[in-house]
């Protein structure tokens, strides 16, 4: 069956072809970063905006890409939760559209169940159950998921998402955005013990995350300098802003890997493509003996692949939704 | 010919043959357009004894109205097309509300509200030969600034035509008696029926770059434009 995903949540419209849940047959993601760039971030009107331009060219693009035409559309499968309203409400009428237009059946996917997916996508032999750590600017989360397209939801962020937390030091540093990237590579420059920041919540019983005061902290050690316009020290600061993240990150998830009795770690969304996170990951898990996994780094960021195959899994449950599919901004993960 | 128009909180669809109405609704869409969008254009076609396959063209309202209705139904109007290989023409919503005064001799002012109070959309037209045509730009603003352009009796069209002529007589000086409010909301049929028009004359829009009728740049960017000009920073 190949599937056709739309994802329009945030500032990335994108549109992929997936084949029997698994092959890429085509993945294409217009990214809005000229216009993050120039407003420091993502502005709703403007990012709807600019969805409703790009969305008939994506969806095109992704068809000539893989060599399709809409006639070998199977079924659509679109984000209709969680995101950006006037965004999300972009995709969902474009599937509907073609749902309509073409009589294939439609889903609607959640965005964090196609984070989910996407790891599944770069690692197809990832065993059940594991533990899945789902990480990006608008999401932090712990799941262990039983079997596919069931979650128990661990632990979530109290405060900040971890990528809020890396794009709001970079704003303060004067750094470029997305911060994610920009701190990623200027902490290879630097020294992650120079300084030495609070780990929140690391000793907590409980498996939720926060980053807020993790932030403040940082902001409130370096306000002064800046203010006084010296120079500080910026790759040491990433780094050990980026290491106190990842620190607690890493430590979370092994726990919850111990709690739960499994062998297997998953790690997905954004932040995953973080080099340094990978690399305690790594070296965190053999040393525990865990197996982990994380999606290729095309497929950390938003992209229409993941939800094309968290929409095929669905479909293959005999879920279906109907045509008067609406989006819903702030849906929780159905756990 | 298959017409619809999201632009002011409902769902207006039609359906035109040759310039006959064969079918026209308008369902109210309260928070958002978007729900009931397909649904909607399913049954106004059942109405008219069709189905999307017969549809020879789709004409869709461009706007000025809600920011987010104007996006699904343009986004719908234009997918559908690309996804049926079917022609499609946008059309402007303040033009297919001035169609209704076309049998009128004087100036035609068609308004549309543009959310926040006293703000309006217009656009001024002329009858031209049984049809009408625009005349000048576009106005987004206020309705007293609106008034400012009037200098002759007009016919205003839209919802809420009454009270926006109370006002503009007022402030242009013109008297009530010499001019007409008529109150009309989108209607799918006109819609359908200004698309079939140019479709006749062999003009249709690009479905994939078919693009809504803001007016309007949105708050942010004009806050972000207006504090780049006023300090010099380049973006």
């Amino acid at each position: 069956m190949i599937v056709l995903g739309i994802e329009t949540s945030c500032d990335e419209t994108s549109a992929a072809l997936v084949a029997g849940g698994r092959t890429i047959l085509s993945s294409i993601i217009a990214t809005q970063l000229d216009l993050l760039r120039k407003y420091g971030g993502v502005v709703p009107e403007i990012a709807a905006r600019r969805h409703t331009e790009l969305i008939g060219y994506v969806i095109k693009e992704a068809l000539d890409a893989a060599g399709k035409t809409l006639a070998d559309v199977e079924a659509v499968a679109v984000t209709s939760r969680q995101g950006l309203i006037g965004c999300l409400l972009v995709g969902v009428a474009a599937a509907k559209s073609i749902s309509y237009s073409r009589k294939v059946p439609l889903i609607g996917v959640h965005h964090i169940e196609g984070h989910i997916f996407a790891n599944r996508l770069s690692n197809p032999r990832m065993p059940v159950p594991h533990v899945c750590l789902t990480v990006s600017g608008g999401h932090t989360m712990l799941l262990y998921v039983p079997d596919s397209s069931r979650y128990e939801l661990l632990g979530t962020t109290l405060d900040d998402a971890a990528g809020e937390a890396f794009d709001k030091i970079a704003k303060f540093l004067g750094l470029d955005f997305p911060g994610g990237p920009v701190i990623d590579k200027l902490s290879r420059q630097g020294d992650h013990e120079a300084f030495s920041f609070p780990r929140p919540m690391i000793k907590s019983k409980t498996l939720d995350f926060s980053f807020s005061g993790l932030k403040t902290s940082v902001i409130n050690a370096f306000k002064d300098r800046i203010a006084r316009h010296e120079e500080l020290p910026l790759a040491d600061i990433a780094a050990s802003f980026q290491e106190a993240v990842v620190d607690v990150l890493v430590t979370k998830t092994v726990r919850a890997a111990a709690d739960r009795g499994v062998s297997t770690v998953s790690v997905t969304g954004g932040v995953s493509a973080n080099s340094r996170l990978r690399e305690v990951f790594r070296a965190t898990c053999r040393r525990k003996g865990l197996e982990v996994f994380f999606p290729d780094l095309s497929l950390c960021t938003d992209n229409a692949a993941m939800i094309a195959a968290a929409g095929y899994a669905r479909i293959k449950l005999g879920e279906i939704s109907d045509l008067r599919l609406n989006v819903f901004p702030n849906a929780p993960l159905e756990v | 010919m298959l017409g619809i128009d999201t632009s002011g909180y409902a769902n207006a669809i039609g359906v035109v043959n040759g310039g006959r109405i064969l079918a026209d609704h308008t369902f109210k869409a309260s928070t958002d357009s978007l729900e009931q969008i397909v649904a909607n254009i399913d049954s106004t076609l059942n109405d008219a004894g069709l189905t999307l396959e017969d549809v020879q063209g789709i004409g869709v309202g461009l706007g000025p109205g809600s920011w987010t209705g104007i996006r699904v139904g343009v986004t719908v109007g234009k997918i559908l097309a690309f996804s049926t290989e079917k022609p499609v023409c946008g059309v402007s919503t303040l033009e297919a509300l001035a169609r209704g005064a076309r049998t009128r001799s004087s100036l035609i002012c068609a308004i549309v509200s543009a959310g926040t109070r006293e703000a309006v959309y217009a656009g001024f037209y002329r009858p031209e030969g049984g049809n009408i045509a625009r005349t000048g730009e576009y106005y987004f603003g206020d309705v007293r600034g609106l008034s400012k352009l009037i200098t002759e009796p007009v016919v205003i069209v839209g919802d809420g035509a009454k009270s926006y002529l109370r006002i503009i007589s007022q402030e242009a000086g013109i008297l009530k008696a010499d001019c007409k409010a008529i109150e009309a909301a989108p209607s799918g049929s006109v819609i359908a029926g200004m698309a079939e028009e140019r479709l006749e004359r062999d003009e249709s829009d690009d479905a994939l770059s078919l693009t809504p009728l803001y007016l309007k740049e949105s708050t942010a960017r004009a806050f972000v434009n207006k504090y780049r000009n006023s300090t010099g920073v380049k973006g």
